[in-house]
């Protein structure tokens, strides 16, 4: 299906918080107790409807074990939104929220939306961190703020779709540049069609005209920008 | 809000019905070939190669070069010469780098051999009979795309620039250099020449481009159906192969920045040994054994796991082949299935060419082998790259380094060797099969569905071996890292924080 844009995410956390199971029962709506340890990083993958667009979400699950996180910091690069979860049983995953938001910070992009998740809410009589403590961390450090359950469900389609249109409302604000992919946007087949005679035009020109489109090529093809590949793929090295 | 399709791609398309295009004619016209060629993925590009094989066949006429190449010539030579794709398309790699750069009749000389075109004492001809077939087949409507495409870009192409080259050199030169540059960046599975192109752009996202590109174009829309079965770009992604190989190179790139900076911080003997050392870990990456052997029987089900799970154990790295030998091993049952429960052949007497619908229908076997075989090189490919991209996490991970990072590039690239093997003899039990369904079908039916397979599989051995290159910078960054850390007398195997 086509999309107007495509979202990168990264979901992010102490180990065990429950990032695997979130985006599980996000992207195929089931739950599994036992997840293996994820290496490195995780892909999933959903459509969502934001003001009446069609946008692709683009998830990557990173690992939380400590040992992993110089690996996972070089996946940040590029993400438009990222999911920060904490586990409300545990205190420490709370504790630790302060590195992972430097990180966050450090290793992506200024714009990107950062939403605080408390997951494992189905577990009350376990609590440890207050529903409050969440919303005033969230608060003090200008993130959206949310308590799910990757168990029942609840809240963990509300957690990727407000983030989402937290986006889309930059997006219309001008604040993030979509044109520039390294903010983890990408306008997808829908909208590309204009932009992209202009992106091929100019690609075309950067990796020097004469070794590129023969005029017979250019005349007869009536959607110019099509025939262009990558622009890249002309540099001569 | 919640069409929770994890996969919607697929539901966008390619300009390139498979299925529509079994026209050989209709191909040829020049008017339509400018949406074949746009919608052409880039990799099959490549396809002047193929022509320089043909080309290279006595029995060939040079007048037939366009259209006899593709329906003629390769059934004369018989699909097995294929067996060997992995050298023609470097061959013809670099049959296409050498004409570069030389006297402009000389370049002209050299691609009118490669891209098959007549000598210029035939072009009158050939641009007669050429405008001949063109106007008889522009009254044919049919869209002209799939794997097809390809095929007629290579003829289209050879007529196209055959005229261009009496019209005006200058035409047929930024032809053939913009196929150059495809040929160069695109079909050079040994990658060295790549490399400069490469790191201008990355693979992942010259494949996210096309694949992009394919879902934009409208005329695709009409075929969605059949064609997200058979579309190998929408399919690898499906099965997260391209973001693995985005975060591959990210992983990459990262090293290589690291390892940059650490020669940079070096210098004197520590200098030249790192460098030594270095060196020999590229050399293990050139893949040289790649080239020498020659084909060998296809390993059973059982030794192809075997194998890959004692390179893997080899390895010393934590994550395990079992998801690719599932698929591949899947892949080989589903064709053992299909040829030993051959499909219901065709009533004779029975033409296909006639319209598009009744074709689609009577071929519906062949296809679904087509598409079965593009879904398993897609799948293949993606698990192919989903293990380099864990194995690179898990080097820099930095556990268990009680094997040299010479000797992981060693079985790595061991592993690339037998996957790219494996999927060339995979590809050719895919055709067998086709031909043994389609026996009835004519070659110009056949030959697409069983070229594009071929061509899916050069690609895939092509994006592996791309993905192997990866790993380089990341295993240098692991030699480099063990040897500074050995000497504080700490643990290799217990340093599992491996950032600087």
């Amino acid at each position: 299906m086509a999309y107007a844009y495509l979202f990168k995410y990264i979901i992010i956390g102490d180990t065990g918080v429950g990032k695997s199971c979130l985006l599980l029962q996000f992207t195929d709506k089931r739950f599994q107790p036992v997840h293996d340890l994820t290496i490195g990083v995780e892909f999933g993958a959903r459509m969502i409807t934001i003001d009446g667009k069609q946008i692709k979400l683009q998830i990557w699950d990173t690992a939380g074990q400590e040992s992993f996180r110089s690996i996972t910091r070089s996946y940040y690069r590029g993400a438009a939104g990222a999911l920060l979860v904490y586990d409300i049983t545990r205190r420490d995953t709370f504790n630790h929220l302060t590195t992972w938001l430097e990180d966050a910070r450090q290793h992506s992009n200024s714009n990107m939306v950062i939403m605080l998740i408390g997951n494992k809410s189905d577990l009350e009589s376990r609590r440890e961190v207050k529903k409050e403590e969440g919303e005033a961390f969230a608060r003090e450090h200008g993130l959206i703020f949310m308590e799910t359950s990757a168990k029942t469900a609840s809240n963990v389609e509300e957690a990727f779709i407000n983030t989402a249109k937290e986006i889309y409302e930059k997006i219309q604000e001008g604040v993030f540049d979509i044109n520039n992919e390294a903010n983890g946007i990408k306008i997808g087949p829908q909208h590309a069609a204009t932009n992209a005679t202009h992106a091929g035009n100019q690609g075309g020109q950067q990796a020097g005209g004469r070794l590129l489109l023969s005029p017979f090529l250019a005349a007869s093809c009536p959607v110019e920008h099509a025939l262009c590949p990558p622009p890249s793929s002309f540099v001569l090295s | 809000m919640s069409d929770k399709d994890a996969t919607e791609t697929s539901a966008v398309t390619e300009a390139a019905p498979i299925l529509k295009d079994g026209n050989c004619e209709s191909a040829e016209k020049p008017e339509n070939k400018s949406q074949p060629v746009a919608s052409t993925r880039k990799r099959p590009e490549t396809n002047p190669s193929r022509d320089l094989e043909a080309s290279q066949i006595p029995a060939q006429v040079p007048q037939d070069a366009a259209k006899e190449t593709v329906s003629k010539d390769a059934p004369q030579t018989g699909w097995g010469y294929w067996g060997s794709w992995g050298k023609s398309l470097l061959s013809s790699a670099s049959a296409t780098v050498a004409t570069v750069g030389q006297g402009i009749s000389n370049v002209i000389e050299k691609a009118e051999t490669s891209l098959g075109i007549p000598s210029p004492t035939e072009i009158s001809t050939e641009v007669k009979q050429a405008a001949g077939e063109t106007n008889a087949s522009e009254n044919e409507s049919s869209p002209v795309a799939g794997p097809f495409g390809m095929l007629s870009t290579i003829s289209t192409a050879v007529q196209s620039t055959g005229k261009s080259v009496i019209s005006g050199g200058l035409d047929a030169l930024e032809f053939i250099g913009k196929k150059t540059m495809d040929v160069i960046a695109e079909g050079d599975p040994g990658f060295k020449r790549t490399k400069g192109l490469m790191t201008r752009s990355t693979l992942s996202q010259v494949l996210r481009e096309v694949k992009d590109k394919e879902e934009q174009s409208p005329s695709n829309e009409v075929t969605m159906e059949t064609d997200k079965k058979t579309h190998y770009g929408l399919l690898f992604d499906e099965f997260q192969g391209l973001s693995h190989l985005e975060a591959l190179e990210m992983l990459s790139r990262e090293s290589e920045i690291k390892v940059k900076s650490i020669l940079s911080s070096l210098s004197g003997e520590e200098l030249q040994t790192t460098r030594l050392e270095l060196e020999q870990l590229k050399e293990a990456f050139s893949l040289a054994e790649f080239c020498e052997d020659e084909e060998e029987e296809r390993q059973g089900d059982e030794e192809f796991t075997k194998e890959i799970t004692e390179l893997f154990a080899q390895l010393h790295v934590s994550s395990r082949p079992e998801k690719l030998a599932r698929a591949r091993n899947t892949a080989y049952e589903w064709i053992r299935t299909s040829l030993a429960r051959p499909v219901t052949e065709k009533e004779e007497g029975e033409k296909q060419l006639e319209t598009e619908n009744t074709e689609e229908v009577k071929r519906s076997s062949i296809e679904d082998i087509h598409a079965f075989a593009i879904r398993s090189l897609a799948e293949l490919t993606a698990c192919s790259i989903e293990l380099f991209h864990k194995t690179a996490a898990l080097v820099l991970h930095g556990q268990k380094q009680e094997v040299t990072a010479l000797e992981r590039s060693q079985m790595l690239s061991q592993l690339t060797v037998m996957l790219c093997k494996d999927l060339g003899s995979l590809s050719k039990e895919f055709t067998t099969c086709l031909t043994t369904a389609g026996v009835r079908e004519k070659a110009d039916v056949l030959n697409p569905l069983i070229t594009a397979v071929f061509l899916e599989a050069s690609n895939s051995a092509s994006y592996i071996q791309d993905a192997f290159q990866l790993l380089l910078p990341v295993l240098q960054i692991s030699l480099i890292e063990s040897k500074t850390e050995s000497p504080r007398g700490e643990p290799p195997a217990q340093n599992l924080l491996t950032e600087h």
